[in-house]
């Protein structure tokens, strides 16, 4: 009974899932370009890391904090197929709404705001995992040299690692969307957070390369959990153990953050004013 | 016997915080730091009270707070101070469990998604307020007839016109048959035809279902089509809360006479007419108009005159209409002659 009750409270949330899912379709043109986006940004870290390790090829036995060069390119590879599937654009579209006033039209709605939009995201997500990270994700492993995951445990939680990224992603999207209510125009504040984030989620590189004082803070934060973990846990750097974990530690982190979004929104909400009409 | 009110606002207020920019470069400069701000007033304490089953008009010029009152209504903007019951319900303290009991318009915007098509948006509604396939194909067959939606309902929003849009809109706000619906501009910008679907529209469901409506508009027709009752609220204060008839019968001053004599030797002959407090103006070659006071003429009194003096060709008597009325309301003053 219990299970019927939360499917049930459930179902608008799994409607907003299906309209992001079909609404993205109206766009499928932009998820082809999409796909050599990928391509590109891989080959060029191809370069850019066989380059760094050329030297280190003769003389630290070709690894550099703990990576061989082998390992360092699956890290690339694997790091933007799962980057084109957890991320999302909630705060760009919430900006938007906010400022064009449309967001009146979801208040009139009885659910809750943050859980729609998490939905939708869902829903898009969900499409780029089937037309862009699929596809992605045959294409780079054709081409470029990338390992198998260290082990079926480790891929399983790599898995559950990777969803948490998406929700972490969600819950800080959705906190820095509620900020367009009180601060109106947020484009500089999206920006700063897109590259706060592809630092310090270790995508563009792998947080043991950081200097040991940022690598301490890191482990307080949120954001290595984004890439940093699941990519570990592919690449067999954590035991099954340590793994579980990371995998953890990041859905506590999804847990806080949501929590965070959820307080921020209704204080916000309090404080918001729409514009036109 | 009178019944609890299903709307009841008390003393209700907004203010808005807006800041103050200062110009140029040093300007520039110091709104970085500091930024001044001032308090404006939309809504300034209004007070009244909705029964089931009225329709209501809500009218005043551009930004007297019509908007913003109904935002509080819907539970979108948290009032300043003040109260807000509708239907048991305080709307921004519970707002998603009272908004499944109302329904919304704002003609300016759409809640359907645009780039996909309406019946999509229409199955995600009926899900979300949780209506059974049955009572929504039901539903759909009423609106259907009244609206003639069926056609479009696999085009993407982006493709109606906004007419067409207009009818998905109310058809989205009654899916769940609210018993209260609230519309901000329905009909702005539609055509006659449009207009006049969607009153019929309003009246329908008024009188099928008892929706209670309350709308704000500044088309004077929809008004006078639709509501009974008005609102009529200008910089955040209720200026008038009574039925239109009273309004008319108050305030209606001004009657016309239009006539056409048979020969422009009559012309000369009607100068005698022209007196204190009566305006005589040629309106062509042969057409006059009379405009006169209807407190301090009589109406009959006036034609026999006109009648005795000129050959009469043809003769029209007229109210003032309504928008002069509601001109002199938001020019101020009038409605010092009804507040009784």
């Amino acid at each position: 009974m219990k299970i019927l009750a939360l499917s049930d409270t459930l179902a608008p949330y799994r409607e907003f899932s299906r309209i992001g899912f079909i609404n993205i379709l109206a766009f499928r043109l932009r998820y082809y370009t999409g796909i050599i986006t990928y391509l590109i940004n891989v080959t060029v870290y191809y370069f850019i890391w066989t380059a760094v390790y050329g030297p280190a090829l003769k003389t630290s036995g070709g690894t550099i904090a703990g990576y061989d060069l082998g390992q360092m390119l699956t890290y690339v590879s694997v790091g933007w197929i799962i980057r084109s599937f957890y991320w999302n654009t909630i705060d760009q579209e919430m900006a938007y709404e906010v400022l064009e006033g449309k967001i009146a039209m979801e208040l009139i709605k009885p659910v809750s705001v943050q859980g729609m939009w998490l939905a939708r995201a869902v829903g898009e997500s969900a499409f780029r995992l089937i037309l862009l990270t699929a596809p992605a994700a045959a294409i780079i492993a054709l081409i470029f040299p990338v390992h198998a995951p260290a082990s079926a445990a480790h891929f399983v939680l790599f898995l559950a690692a990777t969803a948490g990224s998406f929700l972490l992603m969600g819950a800080i999207s959705f906190l820095i969307g509620t900020c367009a209510v009180p601060l109106q125009s947020i484009l500089s504040l999206i920006r700063a957070k897109y590259w706060l984030i592809e630092l310090l989620s270790g995508l563009l590189i792998p947080i043991a390369f950081f200097p040991a004082p940022l690598r301490a803070v890191s482990r307080w934060l949120p954001f290595e959990h984004i890439a940093y973990t699941p990519l570990q846990i592919y690449l067999g750097k954590l035991t099954p153990s340590e793994s579980l974990l990371g995998v953890a530690i990041s859905w506590a982190w999804v847990a806080v953050l949501l929590w965070a979004g959820h307080l921020w929104w209704k204080r916000a909400l309090t404080k918001i004013t729409i514009h036109g009409g | 016997m009178a019944s609890e009110p299903l709307i009841s606002v008390c003393e209700l207020s907004k203010q808005f915080r807006t800041y103050r920019r200062r110009e140029g470069l040093w300007g520039g400069i110091q709104n970085l730091f500091h930024r001044e701000h001032q308090y404006v007033t939309a809504v300034d304490r209004v007070s009244f009270s909705i029964q089931r089953g009225e329709m209501v008009g809500y009218i005043g010029p551009n930004g007297a707070g019509k908007s913003t009152t109904i935002k509080m209504l819907t539970g979108i903007l948290v009032p300043s101070s003040g109260e807000i019951v509708v239907n048991n319900f305080v709307p921004w303290r519970q707002r998603t469990a009272y908004v499944k009991t109302i329904g919304v318009v704002f003609g300016q915007r759409t809640q359907l998604w645009w780039d996909i098509a309406v019946i999509e948006s229409f199955k995600l509604l009926r899900r979300i307020y949780d209506v059974s396939q049955r009572d929504f194909d039901e539903r759909m067959e009423t609106f259907n007839q009244i609206l003639g939606i069926r056609d479009y309902l696999h085009t993407p929003v982006r493709k109606l016109s906004l007419g067409e849009r207009m009818r998905c809109d109310l058809a989205a706000a009654l899916l769940h048959n609210p018993p209260l619906l609230f519309l901000d501009e329905p009909t702005i910008g539609l055509d006659v035809v449009a207009k006049d679907h969607i009153r019929h529209f309003l009246r329908a469901i008024n009188r099928q279902f008892q929706t209670t409506v309350l709308l704000t508009t500044h088309d004077l027709d929809d008004i006078e089509e639709l509501c009974r009752r008005l609102l009529i609220i200008d910089r955040g204060r209720v200026l008038y809360d009574g039925p239109l008839a009273l309004l008319k019968q108050k305030l209606l001053r001004i009657k016309q006479i239009k006539f056409a004599v048979r020969d422009s030797e009559q012309a000369v002959r009607l100068a005698s007419l022209s007196r204190e407090g009566l305006e005589l103006d040629r309106v062509d070659e042969l057409t006059f108009r009379i405009r006169f006071d209807r407190v301090k003429f009589s109406t009959a009194d006036l034609i026999r005159q006109i009648l005795a003096s000129a050959e009469v060709r043809d003769l029209l008597i007229e109210d003032e209409p309504i928008e002069e009325i509601i001109k002199r309301i938001y020019a101020g003053g009038a409605l010092l002659e009804v507040s009784a």
